[in-house]
């Protein structure tokens, strides 16, 4: 009676080990400066992190959650259909997702399939990501240029601080996008250190909030782009409900405010 | 009779401001010099006429005066760059679409007020700015910012995006949208029973809008409180639809005789110039 083959090569668990570690370090590396660094990992995150990439520009996304794509999963009320309103459903045609039309100007596509293909074009793209990691601050040059992020791994913070004194280490970028949403992270650190005032968001409004937010996407101070729902809370625009066209749009935006930047240098 | 507190005008001129798709000016303008013997100009984009340079400091007044939070005592804020740029942006594009920012009403009649009469008001013309942009007063009562459809004054201001937004629509409107039906379905819906964005009835509407910045120019008291009248100051968006299009009558026996007597008189012999409160309609 013969033996039976196994299906996976024997490999040891200390190569594994390595594996990750050399495969990690390696990228970790490289990416320590980068062209672009996106803090966040959302639509508008994802969408400008694609589009830039797309050019062979190096880009890095940092996310604190473990897995990337933001509330991009689900739309309103935990419900995982999402919503764009035209012309956003362009992009859904450029991405590659299924959609169907509620009605007019409204489109709807799965949560999960619209998020999956979205992380799946910035990967394709050639984005890398550090997942898991918190934005603690900025890295600020002459003029307070905004050059790069400090930053952390994200169960740090979670941690009593008496045993985790772990120091942040920081990323060096020529351009900074802040897309974390309605905490506007990189914005408000700013604000902390008095060099930009905010105005935080109105009461929620979507039709209007949306063409808002792309109408006011770009760089709100040298070397900080501002994409997404930042823009809301950096600007005090309306809120915005669970309609996802103007996360991508402005994404795309705040992309191409970048890559007309990078080609005047 | 002799209760108007500002000469007649020589004319009425009707400014415009961004996209005012559905609404005709030259249709509305007729129909004002029919009524009341006072032509009308129709000058378009208020901007037009002004350099970028003038335009720049123009466009930073305008940024600083956004109410950001509706609940909250309005205070002038240093804008940042960004929000001055957007409406530079907004003043340089005649048919400008975006909107949603809600501004200091009476600042905003300020601003364009100094960009209409150079040196001092003249009550000789009655001006009123048609707008896609949406402003808001603050209600002692309520100590809360309400959007307006118009702001009498000079000149007047009377907003399209208002005209939608701040009259209520109907009760069961809000209670649907509150348990998560959109609002692209809810407008099926509801359809009819209040004004849209690009309503084939706004410029019927704003008929009566402006005959009450013409009353208000005349009169001061731009209002009357018969609701079947053109000139009824309506909370509601059914009430406006009923005023300006489904009453008994355009305007109340009072105030079709003011218009009467307005159309057979020359335009000196009215009382002496006096300013009045501005008056802010729903």
């Amino acid at each position: 009676m013969s033996e039976k083959k196994p299906i996976f090569t024997p490999v040891s668990e200390k190569e594994v080990t390595r594996a990750i570690v050399a495969a990690f370090a390696k990228q970790f590396i490289e990416y320590v400066e980068s062209d672009c660094l996106i803090i966040g990992g959302g639509p508008s995150g994802l969408m400008a992190g694609r589009d830039i990439a797309l050019k062979g520009v190096k880009t890095l996304i940092v996310e604190r959650n473990n897995y990337i794509g933001g509330g991009f999963w689900i739309g309103g009320y935990l419900m995982n259909k999402v919503t764009v309103r035209e012309p956003g459903q362009k992009i859904l045609e450029e991405l590659d997702i299924p959609y169907e039309k509620a009605v007019k100007g409204l489109y709807v596509a799965d949560g999960p399939h619209a998020c999956s293909k979205l992380i799946a074009a910035a990967c394709d793209a050639g984005v890398k990501f550090a997942n898991m990691t918190i934005f603690d601050d900025v890295v600020l040059r002459e003029g307070n240029r905004v050059c790069g992020a400090v930053v952390n791994w994200t169960p740090v913070q979670a941690l009593p601080r008496e045993i985790t004194c772990v120091d942040p280490i920081a990323l060096e970028s020529k351009f900074v996008i802040d897309s974390t949403g309605h905490d506007a992270c990189v914005v408000k650190k700013l604000e902390e250190r008095g060099i930009l005032k905010t105005s935080g968001f109105g009461a929620m409004w979507v039709e209007r909030s949306e063409d808002l937010v792309v109408e006011h996407t770009g760089e709100a101070h040298p070397g900080l782009i501002v994409t997404g729902m930042a823009v809301a809370t950096t600007y005090g625009l309306p809120r915005m409900g669970p309609t996802f066209g103007a996360m991508l749009l402005s994404g795309r935006r705040g992309a191409q405010v970048i890559l007309e930047k990078m080609k005047k240098k | 009779m002799n209760n108007f507190i500002h000469p007649i005008p020589t004319c009425i001129d009707l400014y415009e401001e961004g996209d005012l798709r559905g609404l005709n000016l030259q249709n509305l303008g007729r129909y004002l010099a029919e009524k009341t013997g006072v032509p009308f100009r129709n000058p378009r984009n208020i901007y037009n006429r002004f350099s970028e340079k003038k335009l720049k400091v123009v466009a930073q007044e305008f940024a600083r005066i956004k109410v950001k939070d509706p609940g909250k005592r309005f205070a002038l804020e240093v804008p940042l760059q960004a929000e001055i740029d957007y409406e530079r942006r907004r003043l340089s594009s005649s048919g400008w679409r975006v909107f949603g920012n809600l501004y200091e009403g009476v600042l905003y009649q300020k601003i364009v007020s100094d960009l209409i009469f150079e040196e001092e008001i003249a009550s000789d013309r009655c001006s009123i700015l048609f707008t896609n942009q949406l402003f808001g007063t603050w209600d002692r009562d309520n100590w809360r910012y309400h959007a307006r459809v118009s702001l009498y004054g000079f000149p007047s201001l009377i907003s399209i995006v208002g005209l939608v937004e701040a009259p209520a629509k109907p009760k069961e409107f809000y209670l649907s949208k509150q348990m998560g039906t959109p609002i692209e379905l809810l407008k099926g819906e509801y359809q009819g029973r209040f004004l849209d964005q690009c309503d084939s009835r706004m410029t019927e509407v704003m008929k009566g809008y402006a005959m009450q910045a013409l009353l208000y120019h005349l009169t001061g008291d731009p209002f009357c409180e018969d609701r079947d009248c053109r000139l009824f100051n309506s909370h509601w968006q059914e009430e406006v639809l009923h005023s300006q299009m489904g009453g008994r009558y355009e305007f109340c026996p009072r105030h079709e005789s003011i218009l009467k007597k307005l159309k057979g008189r020359s335009p000196s012999s009215s009382l002496p110039y006096s300013t009045g409160e501005a008056g802010v309609g729903r």
